[in-house]
């Protein structure tokens, strides 16, 4: 069991990964905002519950006995396997307003996007060097 | 692997910088034409350039960048100025003179610099997320 498989941090490499796509996303909104006929995009949210669910139980019971009584959870831990971690979908979302030109991007808009992928950025970041020195003080190195 | 994302982020953002200020040097060339008249009697004058935009799929990194197509002409009529004494004045004594309207360069040279500054805030924005990932390793 390596750091990396963690579910916490598996988790947390996904959402970076997530935001760094959806910046690549708001940039090429942004370089097209003067674009004729270009639809402002983004990604689909990133669904949390999903994320957990799919992460979920790690600990499970195993039947071991042709007498045990078997449940759903049973089986392999379903944690995500290394590498496993995927981006977003890119979905076209229509933003608040269209020019004439058939051009969909609201500058604002994007801005107030990108403010809020760095600001989660920012978060995951934080979050993640917190968990190491959780790590760290387990080992009492703190 | 996902600084290189943030990277490609930054080119696109840079695609747009450059498209922008490609922008800038036509709307340049429009003021600085904007009194060229013909020196050969009914004549045309300079006829006044619009910068295109198109998006376009940049096979190295994979996204979708801005590129500046080739400028079109303004369709819009030439106005009519009576200079008898010009070069370029016709029998009745009227020089076309270029369609090309100061109100409208300056709107539009102020549309591109927001879309310039708007590019920018977002390779600031990628670099930041770029140093916060290295700070990780700081602590």
């Amino acid at each position: 069991m390596t750091i990396g498989t963690l579910p916490i941090i598996e988790m947390m490499k996904q959402r970076m990964q997530w935001l760094t796509q959806r910046q690549q996303v708001l940039a090429q909104n942004v370089s097209n905002a003067d674009t004729p006929g270009y639809a402002a995009r983004d990604l689909k949210a990133l669904d949390f519950g999903a994320m957990v669910k799919r992460s979920g139980p790690v600990l499970a019971p195993v039947a071991t006995q042709a007498a045990h009584i078997g449940s759903p959870a049973m089986g392999p831990g379903v944690g995500l396997r290394p590498g496993q971690a995927t981006g977003g979908q890119i979905v076209k979302k229509p933003d608040f307003e269209t020019t004439p030109s058939g051009n969909s991007v609201v500058l604002e808009e994007q801005m107030i996007k990108v403010a809020e992928t760095q600001m989660d950025y920012q978060a995951v970041t934080g979050l993640y060097s917190k968990s190491l020195g959780l790590i760290r003080i387990a080992l009492g190195r703190s | 692997m996902s600084a290189m994302d943030l990277i490609k982020s930054m080119m696109v953002a840079a695609s747009g910088l450059k498209a922008q200020s490609g922008r800038m040097r036509i709307i340049a060339e429009n003021i600085a034409n904007a009194d060229s008249a013909s020196r050969v009697p009914g004549g045309d004058p300079y006829q006044r350039q619009v910068p295109t935009f198109q998006q376009k799929l940049d096979r190295e990194i994979g996204t979708h960048v801005v590129s500046l197509g080739r400028p079109v002409f303004d369709k819009s009529e030439f106005k009519l100025k009576y200079m008898p004494g010009h070069p370029g004045a016709d029998e009745n004594g009227y020089v076309k003179m270029p369609n090309v309207n100061g109100m409208v360069e300056a709107m539009d040279m102020r549309e591109a610099q927001r879309s310039y500054e708007a590019n920018l805030n977002l390779i600031q924005a990628s670099r930041r997320m770029i140093s916060q990932t290295i700070e990780i390793l700081r602590k």
